[in-house]
């Protein structure tokens, strides 16, 4: 009977073995290999929503580990909190030729708080491990087990979302109760959801990516979400931390929020309210009005971040910023509307995902987790303003590069409304330059620099206006690296601080060796104010369009005065570009002994063919060989 | 700048338990409450009014020995930017059951309006958060409410602890000054600590009483030393670029732990007076002398390693490589291993876990390894006045070759035999061995970058420049180019990107050599075209041999600096250029060669240049030979990068004849 036991044992152990994958590293198809320092040989990730607040994940995942630059992309993340439970990570370790060596459980991972730097305090907690088998390339086989109590957010699925990651199979199934309505939005995946029912009558919808090379990283690129495969969940009906709810679109996800989130978080005490009326009386225009609440809270208030549960997405009470003078941004544009309506100014609350890349809301697909931020749009006939609340010093109506020209949604009492932020176009992120500098005999330089920073370029200087005097010193020599021994003998700057806001900075300058006498010539740099310095990598086969981000001008003109008796050994650069995404021209010319040199520089913001890039490495390239350029004086 | 505190100055006896001298609570004055701005130093954006914190030894409820700590500060905001300074964070360490414990925390904010009007704003308790940072540390968290430039906040809290032994050290600077801070230690004659005081700043007080039977445990009874430590205006810490560890300059008092009695048998312990105590107590360590004595267990591992090699030193290379390989480094560090075994079998771990895996493994080979405890330069400096086992936080391998000896890191599988990370070099490092006293010697070892390229061009017709780039990188460079060329999968990756990278400059081919031969230099090689000049056609051209590293910015650009340069290791740069010019060309003027050096032979940069037909030839050597420059060196540091960024404006011309 012994015998016989094992004789199954065994049998039961070899079928298992079967229905494994083979992870030889040899059979992964060469073709995913260029560009690859990992390659997902399988992935498994499905989302079952069992009840309106419990969603179970389900994750499967083999990753096959080429070099050490691959360890990062098969590095174990899971981000959790107590709604957010993680249960039976299990896995497996393989070698080169996909025999098993070695096994790993919850217990080796290392469980971190998760608090982000800018926060006070946070309760979502990460949990992460490095697997390591001493060579490569290796193989990680692991699976787990997520809840969640809730039925609103949904990860997306992102099967190839890091550069330098092939993948051979990744499989996405969303499971539910048929009853259980969802919308759904696919980015650039191959073939569209497949549909199905479970034997136990449930819904499936089920997507895959196959064979998937990895992508490279490439200058100038889209947003990411624009060119990478991936699929996006929201349901219909709906609970979240016990709140029920229901949308379609962005107009009821807005009601919700408003409703069950917004409406009931403002009330403020009678003295604050009488305060606020006290403050903006005589004032007629309600833009005024509110430039005056606006500067009071600004003046009132800082930022603090503390996120727990709910929290993620309700704001403290006004009342209670009234008493402790801070909040996150939620609590501080909560807290400015509720200020705003002691006035009888209507606001609304925005969310929008922040940051210096643009990264619109989607038009055309309503979920709750697309944005990571929230400002306030004042929504004024015929003039619509947005106020960032989160700084102390931002000027009203200003919004910088953080947020504007985006999509963001509105939380109205009559719906959520999609509406677009600020756009700061390339002629208005103006950086003007006026320097008169004289070059003397034994090469030193003086004179008076006066620059203009306006729109996004605001923010050049913005930083420093607040420093002290002996810091801001210490700052100059670093903005202006190419004088060396720069010496700012007097300065000032002036703040225009209007919804356009503008720094003007004058420097009356000095720096001895500005020029190198060297065999009786004379050598200085042209262009010592305002270098781009940067050049593009070329890139061959591009794939991605050309995206401009942001676009600015920078409009420099110095005039030299030379010490006597010199003149230029070579021809001056004397260039002019113009391409759909700028234009670039400068011109050095010599008359008598003054020197004028003019460099103007636009960028705009857009997307192009991705033909245009070669392009744009020669407009830089054109750049940063004219910004480099040596003026060589001869004796006349 | 570390000074030892005597603790043989003479005690006052004080009748009854001293009085504290705490500043009140709450009781601030009118020149606080309307101070502007800090006298000696206007920047200031908030200032401490006071810093008090007073630390003591006694019995908690649970009947073990603790440590209370208690903190009480004043401050004011001066302006916006201060009010980084509301929001703290006490860290506190957990292991298993034994926790610190922050408590009786309170707090509030004092405004005051233009006409008078005060208002006090307290702490609220539900505004106290605890955070588990990971399995050894929590942070309690708050911040205070109501701020304005002009708020004076005062908060006070309890710390207290188990751990008996980590008395707290008081940091007398912050980067804010300090109107007053003051530190009070109460240890009870059971203890006794080694104090040393770090920081250019004076005590203010420096007291030392005795207090009568200040502690009790059952019948045992002890008298306390006192110890009142003050300075008064502290001026702010400002960090400079090119530094370490702050912790080296900060203005600080620290305590070790150097005897106790064991209150229950009353025997006195020697925590490590002296280095022999650490060495024998280290010695007979689980977590130390046990795993370097495990050469039997690691045999088995090592043996196919070595097999076939026959001299120490191929024996040594091959552990090490073996060793570098085969673990990986989980970016802790430590100098201890809970197994060196276990380490080699799971692959990865701590420094001290892959160090002492090294030194048993070179051991088990016969080879003569020893231990070097060391302080990486992120946790400072060593305190060598008395034996501080914490100081060190980092462990390598020392191998003693016939009349070699190799200082070894395996954490970093690109790291050649014998070249240690920047992170090691720093200050000196013990040297432990089984066998004998353990003994100190110099971490900044004989350890520098230097690369060295060779340019042979010859200018085309067509204005274009073409021949070969030699490059060699030797130590640390050479670790350094193999990390950048790692970066990418292959290095036909690393050659595409680098084409890419420099736009003029066609790669027509490649060759790297020694890529993966750690120990040798590594060379790349590349036949190139570069367009250097739009027409050749020009009568005169203009070259500046310094056109791919020309340096333009200067690094230094202080005008005074309070701090040492710390510069890592000496570094040496140098090329040479060999120009072929068509028939028909000739150099009309070269820069005139140059020669500049830093005092003490702290550094130099020169220039050559040689012509003689249409051939020319310019060499440039550019070195810095310290690892540290004091402030006095400063200003020459700076000038000859002055001249440096002047001499390598200056251009080759040549022109038609």
């Amino acid at each position: 009977m012994r015998v016989f036991y094992i004789a199954v044992l065994m049998l039961a152990l070899t079928t298992g073995a079967n229905a494994q994958q083979n992870y030889d590293v040899s059979l992964i198809p060469k073709d995913l290999l260029p560009y690859a320092s990992a390659v997902v040989r399988n992935e498994e990730v499905n989302i079952e929503v069992k009840d309106d607040d419990n969603t179970v994940y389900h994750v499967k995942r083999a990753i096959t580990v080429l070099n050490k630059n691959g360890d990062d992309l098969a590095r174990i993340v899971l981000w959790y909190n107590k709604s957010n439970p993680i249960r039976g990570l299990k896995g497996l370790t393989y070698n080169e030729f996909g025999k098993p060596v070695g096994k790993f459980s919850e217990k080796e991972l290392v469980d971190q708080s998760a608090t982000a730097s800018y926060s006070l305090f946070d309760d979502s907690r990460v949990k992460h491990f490095i697997p390591s088998i001493g060579s490569y390339p290796y193989t990680i086989e692991y699976e787990y087990e997520q809840r969640s109590r809730q039925s609103l957010n949904f990860d997306d699925w992102q099967p190839n979302s890091e550069p330098g990651l092939a993948v051979e199979k990744s499989t996405f199934v969303f499971i539910c109760a048929p009853s259980f309505r969802i919308r759904y939005k696919e980015i650039n995946v191959p073939v569209a959801a497949v549909t199905g029912t479970t034997k136990d009558g449930l819904k499936t919808y089920t997507w895959q990516l196959k064979n998937a090379k990895a992508i490279r990283n490439e200058p100038m690129s889209p947003n990411k979400e624009e060119y990478l495969t991936s699929v996006k969940i929201a349901p219909q009906d709906f609970k979240y931390e016990g709140i029920s709810g229901s949308f379609t679109n962005w107009k009821e996800l807005g009601q919700w929020n408003y409703d069950k989130l917004l409406a009931s978080r403002r009330a403020l005490p009678a003295a604050t309210v009488q305060q606020m009326r006290d403050l903006t009386a005589g004032i007629t225009d309600p833009k005024q009005k509110a430039k005056k609440i606006y500067e009071y809270m600004q003046g009132k208030t800082r930022y603090i971040s503390v996120q727990v549960g709910i929290g993620g997405y309700r704001p403290f009470l006004a009342s209670e910023v009234d008493q402790t003078s801070y909040g996150d941004c939620k609590a501080l544009v909560n807290y400015t509307q509720a200020l705003l309506d002691a006035v009888g100014i209507p606001s609304w609350y925005c969310v929008v995902q922040a940051g210096s890349r643009k990264i619109s809301l989607l038009s055309d697909f309503a979920s709750q987790g697309q944005g990571n931020h929230i400002i306030l749009c004042l929504p004024f006939k015929n003039d619509t303003t947005f106020v960032e609340c989160t700084s102390q010093k931002i000027p009203f109506g200003f919004l910088s590069d953080f947020t504007d020209d985006r999509n963001v949604l509105a939380c109205t009492p009559q719906g959520g409304k999609l509406m677009h932020t600020t756009k700061y176009a390339a002629q208005t992120n103006l950086q003007a330059r006026r320097a008169d500098l004289v070059i003397g005999d034994d090469g030193t330089l003086t004179g008076s620099v006066n620059t203009v920073f306006k729109g996004t370029q605001y923010d050049n200087r913005e930083d420093m206006l607040d420093e002290p005097r002996t810091e801001q010193l210490k700052r100059f020599p670093k903005l202006y690296p190419s004088i060396n021994n720069l010496e700012v003998d007097a300065y000032t700057f002036k703040q225009d601080k209007n919804i356009l806001p503008a720094i003007t900075e004058d420097l009356k300058i000095t720096a001895r060796d500005f020029a190198t006498n060297d065999n009786g010539k004379l050598y200085f740099s042209v262009n010592p104010l305002n270098r781009t310095g940067r050049r593009l990598r070329d890139i061959r086969n591009r794939t991605t369009a050309l995206y401009i981000n942001s676009g600015y001008t920078d409009d420099d003109v110095i005039t030299y005065k030379l010490p006597a008796g010199y003149k230029p050994e070579f021809n001056m650069p004397n260039v002019s570009i113009e391409k759909p995404f700028g234009k670039f021209t400068v011109s050095a010319t010599v008359s008598g002994d003054k020197l004028s040199f003019k460099r103007h520089l636009q960028l705009v913001d857009g997307t192009y063919d991705k033909a245009l890039y070669a392009d744009l490495v020669s407009f830089y390239e054109a750049i940063a060989d004219a910004d480099n350029y040596n003026v060589a004086l001869v004796k006349k | 700048m570390i000074k030892k505190i005597s603790l043989l100055a003479l005690f006052v006896v004080t009748s009854a338990a001293s009085r504290a001298q705490d500043f009140r609570y709450g009781g601030i004055t009118a020149d606080e409450l309307y101070l502007k701005t800090y006298k000696n130093d206007t920047s200031a954006r908030a200032v401490y009014l006071n810093d008090y914190g007073t630390t003591s030894l006694n019995i908690g409820s649970d009947d073990h020995v603790q440590i209370m700590h208690e903190r009480h500060v004043r401050i004011k905001i001066l302006k916006t930017q201060g009010f980084d300074k509301a929001t703290i964070e006490i860290p506190l360490r957990v292991r298993e059951q034994d926790e610190e414990v922050a408590e009786d925390i309170k707090g509030f904010t004092l405004n005051v309006t233009e006409g008078g009007v005060e208002t006090r704003t307290q702490l609220e308790p539900a505004k106290i958060f605890t955070e588990k940072n990971n399995k050894y540390w929590k942070t309690v968290k708050f911040t205070m409410p109501n701020l304005k430039p002009g708020s004076i906040i005062e908060y006070s809290y309890m710390l207290r602890s188990p751990y008996w032994w980590y008395f707290p050290e008081w940091m007398f600077q912050d980067d804010i000054p300090k109107l007053n801070s003051k530190y009070e230690a109460h240890i009870p004659g059971f203890w006794t600590f080694n104090v040393s005081l770090r920081g250019p700043y004076k005590l203010t007080t420096n007291n030392a009483e005795l207090e009568r039977e200040c502690f009790t445990y059952h019948a045992a009874k002890a008298d306390c030393s006192h110890l009142t430590f003050a300075i008064a205006d502290v001026p702010a810490f400002t960090e400079e670029d090119y530094m370490t560890s702050r912790k080296n300059f900060l203005s600080a008092v620290y305590f070790e732990l150097s005897e106790y009695t064991n209150l229950g048998t009353g025997a006195k312990i020697k925590n490590a007076k002296e280095w022999k105590d650490i060495d024998y107590s280290m010695k007979h360590s689980d977590y130390f002398g046990s795993q370097l004595k495990k050469k039997d267990q690691l045999k088995p591992y090592i043996t196919p390693v070595i097999a076939g090699k026959t001299t120490e030193l191929e024996k040594a290379e091959a552990i090490y490589a073996y060793i570098q390989k085969n673990v990986k480094w989980n970016n802790i560090t430590s100098y201890g291993s809970e197994g060196v075994r276990k380490t080699l079998d799971s692959h990865t771990g701590d420094v001290g876990d892959i160090n002492l895996a090294l030194v048993t493994a070179l051991s088990a080979a016969g080879i003569n390894a020893e231990a070097v405890l060391l302080s990486t330069r992120a946790n400072g400096l060593i305190n060598k006045l008395f034996p501080v086992e914490n100081d060190f936080n980092y462990v390598i391998a020392k191998a003693n070759i016939g009349d070699k000896t190799y200082l070894l890191d395996a954490t970093d599988p690109l790291l050649g035999f014998g070249i240690l990370p920047l992170r090691c070099l720093n200050d000196q490092g013990r040297v432990m061995s089984l066998d004998k006293p353990s003994y100190w010697i110099d971490m900044p070892t004989k350890q520098r970058k230097a690369q060295t390229s060779a340019y042979d061009f010859t200018l085309q017709p067509n204005g274009k420049l073409k021949g070969t780039i030699t490059a060699y990188y030797i130590g640390y460079d050479a670790y350094e180019k193999r990390k950048a060329i790692k970066k990418f999968n292959t290095t036909e990756e690393y050659v595409e990107n680098l084409d890419e990278q420099l736009t003029k400059t066609k790669i027509i081919s490649s060759e790297i050599t020694n890529l993966d031969s750690l120990n040798l230099p590594i060379t790349e090689k590349y036949e190139v075209e570069i367009d250097a000049f739009d027409k050749g056609n020009q009568a005169k051209l203009a070259f500046n041999p310094f056109f791919f590293d020309r340096i333009t910015n200067n690094p230094f650009k202080l005008t005074e600096r309070l701090y040492p340069v710390d510069w890592g290791m000496p570094s040496d740069d140098r090329f040479i250029l060999n120009m072929h010019l068509p028939d028909g060309y000739e150099v009309e003027s070269a820069p005139q060669g140059l020669g500049i050096s830093l005092p003490n032979g702290g550094g130099k940069f020169i220039t050559n240049f040689a012509g003689e037909g249409n051939n020319f030839t310019f060499s440039n050597v550019f070195q810095l030979n310290k690892s540290v420059y004091e402030p006095e060196e400063y200003p020459y540091l700076k000038e000859l990068y002055n001249k440096v960024i002047a001499a390598e404006r200056a251009e080759i011309v040549f022109k038609k004849k």
